[in-house]
């Protein structure tokens, strides 16, 4: 007995040491398993197709604690092939997750395991980079704990209750499809939100100069997003309630935006929020009114709850101000917070026409404009600028009413403090950058310097080295630039306390000056996180040069010229009209550049005749109103005379086949111009112009050539896919018909 | 006209498929609010609302396969009526017209919670403990500095009259200063900017212009600036910049918070700026 007690006092220190050898060198792995499944989910009342996670939507909220190893076991079951990129994580390239750049992709029915380890804290999330997949599921949570012994650690904020919250939106629509239509500047969409901004709805709100002028410099009716979308979501559902909270209680909301292309303005009904960290990492507090929280990026807000038996509603209202989804805050009766006002499109129109200049760059009008600081869109939002017209209906004795209200603070990263020092070695050389937002929007091509990532290559950085990025948008939209495994310093006046972030959003005509490290080796993504214009090619790679071999990633080169392909695929366009006077119709294959197109035009006997004409051309130039083009004709109608065109020269249209050589440009008020010499010599040219917004759903198009034929159309849109249309052709007459549009 | 009343009542129910009918509680006033309320809640074929306005209860009926008690009741709280489940948003009841403004039986007490103000609070504890005698030197110039404030944010309102209003209490404050009361760091620069900084809110007084007022309100910020610096103060001020203003020169001003409210350009551009100075 002596004997045992005494090896158990032996023991006994070895115990302990080997415990605090534990608890320091904490090795802990973390593992989690997702189980990746086609499900069926019905937000709208009808079925549709989505992605599940451990058959959930959104995906399970991951927690780790900074020191942890992560673990995770992707199972794939899709029938497609997927991948997982952890937004805003430090870690190793090959453990990034973009398919085709840091692996490749997860095949069906195979697993993937992603090990890091967690070197830092803060709110992130995770996503599907394959495809369109986040927009239907795959998105979720990341939560990284501070511990509790960090000389960072806040009391009264890293120790109050927290609540991840994950905001997203969901269409009915099939994702390749909204895309599909979005380049064939579709405007179903618009329909849908009511926001044509036709001729007819610019006169009724004496905007008729506005349109008018619009239409001139070449601008298609803009709106803040592009997409409609169903139903808004947090968490995964419309309306939910955190009834576990008290008066008097602090919340800390860890809310990620895991939208796919929304903008999201957060607003509570119990008063101002803190805002205390971005991105993931620790900002100075900050107390707000309002923010908005672009895509994906991630926002920490503190909230009170002020009184007994009332919840309070944290309103998400996307920026196009279409729906929104609600989140009450307490238990008891629910206090509603103010719904934001529709937005004054004609007040916006009016303010992009005096920032566009005719040559398609967009003009500051020397302000400088940078970090947020000034929402041009505000001239759009009725609570700050006031209603449209004071409303004279029922009770004009209280015009006031509708008072604008200016005391509302709206967060901007001019706001955003470190609360400790950002700054870089300052011995490390300095690369400089700049790159030039690029857009088109009335053929979705959205890009950087004019060059979408199948026109460029890996941009070479070298490990070590400062990069230091202007960012300028030349475009109408605004863009969240998210960096992949790097934080970046944005330069907002803060000095040596510059608050760090992985995404940016950037504003119309703003610059802006982000900076990092590269001290990471890998190829790094950075693109714009709105999923459609990623898909559309506005996308760049940071390579850091002589990398080691990535085990996951074999053939890099092939990988990467398969990566550039995705992002400017070929899209699908066809439209036929059925009408009395014969078949009109159209069908074209269009990628960033090229537009290969066939138009045709079947009469139902020999003298209205057949023809159809065949175009392949190239966009030239940012603004691509320039299409050169090589063209091939056929014709057949029975004539008895030859026709004379224009020019005096002569031609028979019956059965004619032609080569041609030609150019379309784009006039001011969208009218395209199109010349074209056929070999024979004959020289037609054409002034067409289709889709004039005249009301919400009637579209005017006429047509009128040298060789004097000549069309007028109204066509009424019915449906996504539908329309009725009238016409006078020169050539076949006057019909009516169907149209069916795809 | 009964007959007609009955038809027109069943025709309107007649619409609702599977109506179910309820009956709640919805708090108001008179006829207007019977008006607003049932406009609210009523959705063609859909729901349909009738409320009471002596017993304030209302009788929904509606299709429950297409909507809810909930949704229904959520519309009429945002068109400013509280119930038992939804209260109204503030700033909608303000909006009511007085007849309808009830009494909000449902909204309880607000309980005093302190909340996360600026990190000043976090960084800077011991500025608290700062000696009597400079209290009272403060308070010399205290008010001089509280009138400033308030004419900022009149100007942040862009409302001319009550900038003039305003300036006439800071001209008052400005000329009760006693200079023999302030500390030598003050009192310097006091004798260097008193003048222009009577001349500045005099103009602002004079006029109703609120461009004018703005001109005057740079020079003015400078000045206030340079006293400011030289006074001790119990709570941070906030020394901001817009670069904009004053035709592209930029102008600066001076704030109690951190957030930028822009006295140059009022709602528009309220929040173009930056901190570029804390002064504690």
């Amino acid at each position: 007995m002596v004997n045992q007690k005494n090896i158990y006092k032996k023991l006994l220190p070895i115990v302990f040491l080997l415990l605090a050898t534990q608890v320091v060198f904490a090795q802990k792995v973390v593992r989690y398993d997702l189980y990746i499944k086609d499900t069926i989910v019905n937000f709208t009342g009808k079925n549709k197709r989505a992605i599940a996670v451990n058959g959930q939507i959104p995906m399970p909220t991951l927690t780790f604690t900074e020191g942890d190893t992560a673990e995770i076991h992707v199972h794939n079951r899709l029938k497609e092939s997927t991948s997982l990129h952890w937004h805003g994580l430090y870690l190793p390239n090959k453990e990034d997750g973009v398919p085709y750049l840091t692996q490749m992709p997860i095949k069906p029915n195979t697993t993937h395991i992603y090990r890091f380890p967690i070197i830092q804290n803060g709110t992130h999330w995770y996503h599907s980079h394959s495809g369109l997949q986040e927009q239907i599921g795959m998105y979720g949570s990341m939560i990284l704990l501070k511990r509790a012994d960090d000389p960072t650690f806040r009391k009264g904020i890293d120790d109050l209750p927290t609540v991840p919250i994950i905001l997203s939106e969901w269409t009915d629509y099939n994702p390749d499809n909204i895309h599909r239509m979005l380049h064939n500047a579709n405007d179903w969409f618009a329909i849908k939100k009511n926001t044509v901004q036709s001729y007819g709805e610019a006169i009724k709100a004496g905007h008729f100069k506005t349109k008018l002028t619009n239409e001139w410099k070449r601008m298609l009716a803009m709106d803040v997003s592009d997409v409609y979308y169903d139903k808004f979501l947090i968490n995964g559902t419309s309306e939910s309630q955190l009834s576990q909270f008290k008066a008097g209680d602090k919340v800390r909301l860890r809310i990620s935006n895991g939208g796919a292309s929304s903008y999201f303005w957060l607003t509570y009904a119990g008063g101002k929020m803190t805002v205390v960290a971005n991105d993931g990492n620790d900002v100075e507090p900050v107390v707000v009114d309002r923010l908005i929280i672009g895509v994906s990026e991630t926002y920490d807000v503190i909230v009170t709850i002020p009184a007994e038996n009332t919840s309070y509603e944290l309103l998400v209202t996307p920026e196009d101000r279409t729906k929104s989804a609600s989140i009450y805050i307490g238990s008891g009766i629910k206090q509603l917070a103010s719904p934001l006002p529709k937005l004054k499109y004609f007040e916006g129109m009016k303010m992009m026409n005096d920032m566009m200049k005719m040559n398609g760059d967009m003009k500051d009008m020397g302000m400088n404009m940078s970090l947020q600081q000034m929402d041009m869109n505000t001239v759009m939002y009725p609570e700050i600028t006031g209603e449209n017209k004071p409303k004279s209906s029922q009770h004009s004795d209280h015009s006031n009413h509708t008072m604008p209200s200016n005391d509302i603070v709206t967060l901007n990263y001019a706001m955003l403090k470190s609360p400790t020092k950002t700054t870089l070695s300052e011995n490390a050389p300095v690369r400089e950058l700049r790159f030039e937002l690029t857009g088109n929007m009335n053929r979705y091509v959205w890009s950087m310097d004019n060059r979408v990532l199948a026109e460029t290559d890996k941009i070479l950085i070298k490990k070590g080295e400062i990069v230091r990025i202007t960012l300028y948008n030349n475009s109408m939209m605004r863009h969240p630039m998210h960096l992949h495994g790097h934080d970046f310093r944005v330069i907002n006046g803060q000095g040596d306390y510059a608050p760090l972030k992985n995404v940016l959003d950037i504003m119309p005509m703003e610059t802006n000056v982000i900076e990092f490290e590269a001290n990471l080796e890998g190829d790094w993504f950075f693109h714009c996180h709105i999923l459609y214009h990623m898909m559309a090619g506005m996308n760049r790679v940071f390579s850091t040069e002589n990398q080691a071999p990535n085990p996951y990633l074999p053939n890099k080169k092939w990988a990467y010229r398969k990566l550039q392909r995705e992002s400017n695929e070929l899209h699908f366009m066809f439209q036929n009209d059925f009408a009395t006077n014969g078949n009109d119709g159209m069908t074209m294959l269009q990628n960033t550049r090229w537009s290969f197109g066939t138009e045709w035009r079947l009469g139902y006997n020999d003298r209205h005749g057949y023809e159809t004409e065949t175009h392949i051309g190239r966009y030239i130039g940012r603004n691509q109103w320039l299409m050169p083009f090589i063209g091939f004709d056929w014709r057949y109608r029975k004539h008895e005379t030859p026709e004379k065109n224009l020019f005096g020269q002569t031609n028979t249209k019956d059965n004619r086949t032609q080569f041609s050589l030609g150019v379309a440009y784009t006039l001011p008020m969208l009218i395209i111009l199109q010349t074209e010499v056929y070999q024979d010599g004959n020289v037609r040219v054409q002034l067409r112009r289709e889709d004039i917004p005249l009301s919400k759903r009637f579209r005017a198009s006429f047509m009128v050539n040298t060789d004097k034929e000549y069309m007028f159309g109204l066509n009424y849109i019915a449906s996504k896919n539908l329309g009725f249309r009238t016409h006078y052709d020169s050539d076949m007459g006057f019909g009516i018909g169907l149209t069916f549009n795809y | 006209m009964a007959i007609t009343l009955l038809l027109s009542f069943t025709a309107c129910n007649a619409q609702i498929k599977n109506a179910k009918t309820e009956s709640v509680k919805i708090y108001g006033n008179c006829g207007m609010c019977e008006t607003t309320i049932e406009k609210a809640g009523n959705i063609k074929k859909v729901a349909q609302v009738d409320w009471n306005k002596d017993t304030k209860m209302a009788t929904l009926t509606y299709d429950p396969s297409k909507t809810s008690q909930v949704e229904i009741l959520k519309r009429i709280a945002l068109a400013g009526y509280d119930s038992d489940q939804f209260l109204a948003p503030d700033d909608v009841y303000a909006k009511l017209p007085e007849c309808c403004q009830y009494d909000r039986v449902k909204k309880s007490e607000m309980v005093k919670v302190e909340t996360i103000d600026d990190h000043s609070k976090y960084n800077h504890e011991g500025a608290t403990n700062k000696s009597n005698e400079t209290k009272q030197v403060v308070n010399q110039l205290k008010s001089v500095f509280e009138n400033y404030f308030a004419l900022k944010d009149a100007l942040v309102k862009s409302d001319g009259n009550l900038a003039s209003a305003k300036a006439k209490e800071l001209l008052n404050a400005l000329n009760a200063v006693q200079m023999n009361k302030l500390s030598n760091e003050e009192h310097i620069v006091w004798m260097k900017v008193m003048k222009d900084l009577v001349f500045d809110t005099e103009h602002i007084e004079e006029t109703k212009d609120v461009g004018h007022q703005r001109d005057h309100f740079n020079t003015l910020s400078d000045n206030m600036y340079q006293l400011l610096k030289a006074s001790k103060q119990e709570t941070p001020t906030y020394y901001q910049h817009c670069p904009m203003a004053n035709n592209g020169k930029g102008a600066n001003w001076l704030s109690k918070e951190n957030a930028i409210k822009n006295p140059y350009y009022g709602s528009q551009m309220l929040s173009c700026g930056i901190t570029v100075e804390k002064i504690e």
